[in-house]
């Protein structure tokens, strides 16, 4: 239905930028919590808004901009992504000398930016997204002014950004020329019908391929995301782990989704992701093992989460794709902001060696931290068991063996790594004294909502899955 | 009897470790009091499924069905006369080891009994599921707790131990799950439904050929289990570095899981690989046997001592497995519930003598039935029992093994034999090193004599020991229509599958209901 609606998400959210924006101005620095709490109104709103549109299907700018179930899946989950990273800043902000106001301006037009992004199927409306969204990375990645390594991160990030998007761009205008449509399902007819497709065409659509593979950092394409997890503020790396990824991968779904279903001549590109899947889910992996810091080690577990993720691309099947990214979420924000849950004024504890005994120094942190490393892990009865046991018997039954097998012994080694930090949590001695401040309640609330969300999809997901059939229904 | 019974058994361990976190750590008598009861209930409840148990139907009882995730996801369980033994060996088990490690653990007790707990839900729904991806993840989740035990409580290399054993198991265990999504997705393709259902996938005639690789997959993760000869290598590490209730219940319950493995998946499901591996599962498990016996008799520690004797001991109960007649497998069957007995009671006795010395080595020891001489009597008793002294339980497990082996091949029976042997050497020999022999080191002077909580534990399993010694049927009655089911299972589709081998183009079929076969039994298997 061709409605103005379709536009209210979107427009909440940048209205709600704007207003942090300039209440910023006016709020003394003791007062600026309100800045947090305005923003959370406001994703409130814009998740209540997305429960009303269910299955309303709003569309606007000649179906450029639809809200179907799918795109309302997905602002809402990552609209809760942000109130979480929201939450785990609050304190983070004081502690680490990050500057307010743009801070929570920044991430809502980042949101808004991944909003266009869900809801467009027109390739040149995902790129506008895509910018709005980068270019938000790149300033929240160098917000810690003072620190050396943020504005590394800065650089690193918006260098090696600048050059993807240079690709993404040249790849969209390759398409355009050769399918003269810049919309999705036209640019897909045009390879499914074409039957002697032009080097062009092939160029562009790698192109494109790769544009969105730096952004969800498949090796190797991966490069910046160890520096610039490193680097940026913690609760931002929280934020880089999840919602670009997400977004990445459901702009893939939608390009493949229909490519896969009539495709004759999907060998190349199969057979390019298939081997970049592989690369991303050893590299990731093995690199992984001799990191020692816990934000590298996360970043390299989420680049083999990435290759976990085109398992479910390759197998072509959707739902196991968004339920592996919704239990990604819980978990992985989870991990981070029991990461975050270790610091005190001016200091974070970011070494291995720093976790030694806390496990039982700080039970709760702990065990909850446990839990989602295991999650990451796969044990189960934990949500991330249950997302890579769809994805991987998705493509067993689609005759994926080899890339099963090799999806297993990665997340085998991955194994060993995750439970490296639990030993050093529970099984070694202190080696030298952390002191953290304990009292941190936007914190532990959002620890317990992760652990929430990661066990409730571990044991009974049956309704998480219900909707989620409904959003990949509603695309189709 | 409409109480959900079985689920209560599984659940409430659980239930009581979620309770114990609500106590605070420092009422560590309490905590301890707690978990003892929780587990002597959880005893008591599974005593009802052994008085309540029908033997005879072969198949499944007090099963439990109900929704879960959908696409053949379900909850569903029950036992057979297969598991109904090895759930009382766990609950049997679970007070005395709490018991055993009433001393022994100071620091950071909560913790270890909530592990503890944690890991006998775990270890109960193993043996109970029935839905195959209910069955794994029980088998997964119950990897968490004791890495924990034998990380946080652990000895010195603790830490190696942990992770060596979590990822050899974990390598087995997940190309296991990738042949189950294969069987899951085959049966899907067949027949249109999805199902994990255990017993569907009994109606499945499987290519050989694909048999032959998820065989291989699931008897590699139940072979690092038990564990085979060349697989082996974690178990003493594992043991050596574990406090001694995780590893009682590691030698007595959690290598009986491979075993089951076997019997409940790997043979059933894929017979005509089953066949084609026989010869070579049985030399691995002849190989382990001697290997084990040979590495016990040079161990210089007790506790390795003991993990080897299980190498050993698991060899012959793999044998018997292998040798697919009644006898065997109800010996074999039998043996793993009196492993379980004696080897968890010898890893006590160790426990014991280091609560005391805070040494494992042998050669540290000497003399000590002067000062302790109640002890004494109860580690003669165990250790004859290993061994397999006739009137104690050892021995029919032993006999009926070795002569269901006899019945399938005289020379891996001979061999098998040694067994008996070597265990009679090394731990006859330990025996006397540890207990008889002039007093060597003074500290041994200070040993007090064992005390009432200790004989309290002791003294259960040393009746278990004789009853089942002198009146082995009330067990090997209950467990008889499931084993020749079972049997049936692996020879009848071996039967079946030679008839429908003219037509070699289908991949696989559903099996047509089939009248009632008689009960063949093809005795010469490994010829």
């Amino acid at each position: 239905m061709n409605s103005f609606f379709a536009l209210s998400p979107l427009l909440i959210i940048v209205f709600a930028s704007l207003l942090v924006l300039l209440l910023d101005v006016f709020l003394k620095k003791e007062n600026k919590n309100y800045l947090a709490y305005i923003s959370l109104i406001f994703l409130v709103i814009c998740g209540f808004i997305c429960i009303k549109f269910w299955d309303k299907n709003y569309s606007y700018f000649n179906g450029n901009l639809i809200l179907d179930n799918l795109s309302l899946f997905f602002i809402f989950i990552l609209a809760l992504a942000t109130g979480f990273v929201i939450l785990l800043s609050m304190k983070y902000i004081s502690f680490q000398d990050v500057n307010y106001g743009e801070f929570y301006a920044l991430l809502l037009l980042a949101l808004s930016g991944v909003a266009i992004m869900l809801s467009s199927s027109d390739l040149l409306i995902i790129f506008l997204g895509l910018e709005v969204l980068s270019i938000c990375s790149y300033a929240l990645a160098g917000l810690k002014r003072t620190d050396e390594k943020s504005s590394e991160a800065a650089i690193k990030y918006f260098l090696l950004g600048s050059f993807a998007t240079a690709f993404l761009v040249y790849g969209l205008a390759l398409l355009y020329g050769s399918s003269h449509s810049t919309n999705i399902s036209s640019i897909i007819n045009f390879f499914v019908t074409e039957s002697d497709l032009s080097i062009m065409a092939l160029i562009g659509l790698g192109l494109v391929i790769i544009g969105f593979g730096f952004k969800i950092a498949v090796v190797p394409f991966h490069m910046w995301t160890p520096d610039v997890y490193q680097g940026a503020p913690t609760p931002i790396t929280a934020f880089f782990s999840v919602v670009p990824k997400a977004v990445g991968f459901i702009v893939f779904l939608r390009i493949f989704t229909p490519y896969w279903k009539n495709a004759l001549n999907t060998q190349a590109i199969f057979w390019i992701l298939w081997v970049i899947c592989v690369l991303t889910m050893v590299v990731g992996n093995l690199v992984a093992l001799r990191q020692t810091n816990l934000k590298r080690i996360l970043a390299y577990s989420s680049i083999a989460h990435a290759g976990y993720l085109l398992i479910a691309i390759l197998a072509r099947d959707n739902s196991s794709l968004v339920f592996y990214l919704t239990v990604y979420l819980f978990m992985n924000i989870g991990a981070f902001a029991a990461v975050i849950a270790l610091s005190r004024k001016g200091k974070e504890y970011l070494e291995l060696e720093d976790y030694a005994g806390i496990g039982f120094k700080y039970p709760w942190i702990g065990v909850t931290f446990s839990i989602f490393l295991l999650s990451l892990a796969g044990f189960p009865p934990t949500g991330g068991f249950l997302a890579k046991f769809y994805v991987f018997s998705t493509a067993v039954r689609q005759d994926l063996l080899p890339l099963v097998i090799i999806g297993v012994l990665a997340s085998l080694i991955s194994v060993f790594y995750y439970l490296r930090i639990i030993v050093y949590m529970y099984m070694k001695e202190p080696a030298r004294e952390i002191e953290i401040a304990i009292e941190n309640p936007a914190l532990f609330l959002v620890l317990f909502f992760c652990l929430y969300g990661v066990l409730q999809l571990g044991l009974y997901p049956r309704n998480i899955l219900v909707l989620i059939n409904q959003a990949i229904s509603s695309f189709f | 009897m409409n109480l959900p019974i079985l689920s209560l058994i599984t659940f409430l361990p659980l239930a009581g470790a979620v309770l114990l976190i609500f106590i605070h750590r420092d009422r560590k008598n309490l905590l301890r009091f707690l978990s003892l009861g929780i587990a002597i209930i959880t005893f008591i409840f599974s005593l009802t499924l052994y008085f309540n148990f029908n033997d005879q139907i072969p198949d499944p009882q007090f099963v439990e069905k109900a929704d879960w995730l959908g696409y053949g996801i379900n909850y569903h369980i029950g036992i057979d006369g297969i598991s109904l033994f090895l759930i009382l060996l766990t609950t049997f088990l679970m007070p005395i080891i709490i018991l055993s490690s009433w001393t022994y653990i100071q620091k950071r007790v909560k913790e270890y009994l909530i592990f503890m707990l944690i890991l006998q839900t775990g270890i109960i729904g193993v043996f109970v599921a029935l839905n195959l991806f209910l069955f794994y993840v029980f088998w997964e989740a119950m990897l968490i707790p004791m890495y924990f035990l034998i990380g946080v409580w652990g000895g010195p290399r603790r830490i190696y131990a942990t992770l060596k054993y979590v990822l050899f198991t974990m390598f087995g265990s997940l190309l296991m799950l990738v042949a189950i999504f294969f069987l899951y997705s085959m049966y899907y393709k067949a027949t249109g439904v999805y199902s994990f259902n255990l017993f569907d996938y009994y109606n499945l005639i499987l290519n050989p050929n694909i048999q032959i690789w998820l065989f291989l997959a699931f008897a590699l993760s139940f072979a690092i289990k038990i564990p085979l000869f060349p697989f082996h290598t974690w178990l003493p590490d594992a043991h050596v570095e574990a406090p001694t209730g995780a590893s009682v219940i590691l030698a007595a319950v959690l290598l009986k899981m491979g075993a089951y493995g076997f019997l409940r998946f790997a043979l059933p499901l894929f017979p005509d690989a089953v066949m084609k591996f026989l010869p070579y599962l049985a030399a691995l498990s002849l190989i382990g046997i001697i290997y084990g016996g040979l590495m016990a008799l040079i161990q210089k520690d007790a506790k390795s001592l003991v993990a080897y004797s299980s190498i050993s001991h698991m060899g012959l109960i793999m044998l018997a497995i292998f040798a697919l007649n009644t006898e065997a497998m109800e010996g074999a069957i039998y043996q793993m519930l009196n492993h379980g007995l004696s080897t968890g009671a010898l890893f006590l006795i160790v426990g014991i003598l280091y609560e005391r010395s805070h040494t494992r080595m042998i050669n540290d020891y000497g003399g000590v039935s002067k000062q302790m001489p109640v002890f004494s009597a109860f580690f003669l008793i165990c250790m004859l029992s290993s061994v397999g002294l006739p009137g104690l339980n050892g021995f029919i497990g032993e006999i009926l093994c070795i002569f269901g082996i006899f019945k399938a091949n005289k020379l891996l029976a001979i061999l098998g034999i040694s067994t008996v042997i070597l265990a009679a050497g090394y731990l006859l020999w330990m025996f006397q090193r540890i207990m008889q022999g002039p007093i060597k080191n003074e500290k041994i002077l200070s040993f007090k004599d064992i005390n009432k909580r200790e004989i309290g534990y002791l003294v259960p399993i040393v009746i278990m020991m004789f009853w089942m010694g002198i009146y082995p049927k009330p067990f090997l009655s209950k467990m008889e229509s499931s084993v020749t089911h079972l049997l049936n299972r692996v020879n009848k589709r071996e039967i079946y599958f030679t008839k429908s081998q003219k037509d070699k183009d289908f991949l696989l079929e559903i099996e047509p209901k089939t009248t009632e076969e008689k009960n063949e039994e093809k005795e010469d298997k490994f010829r």
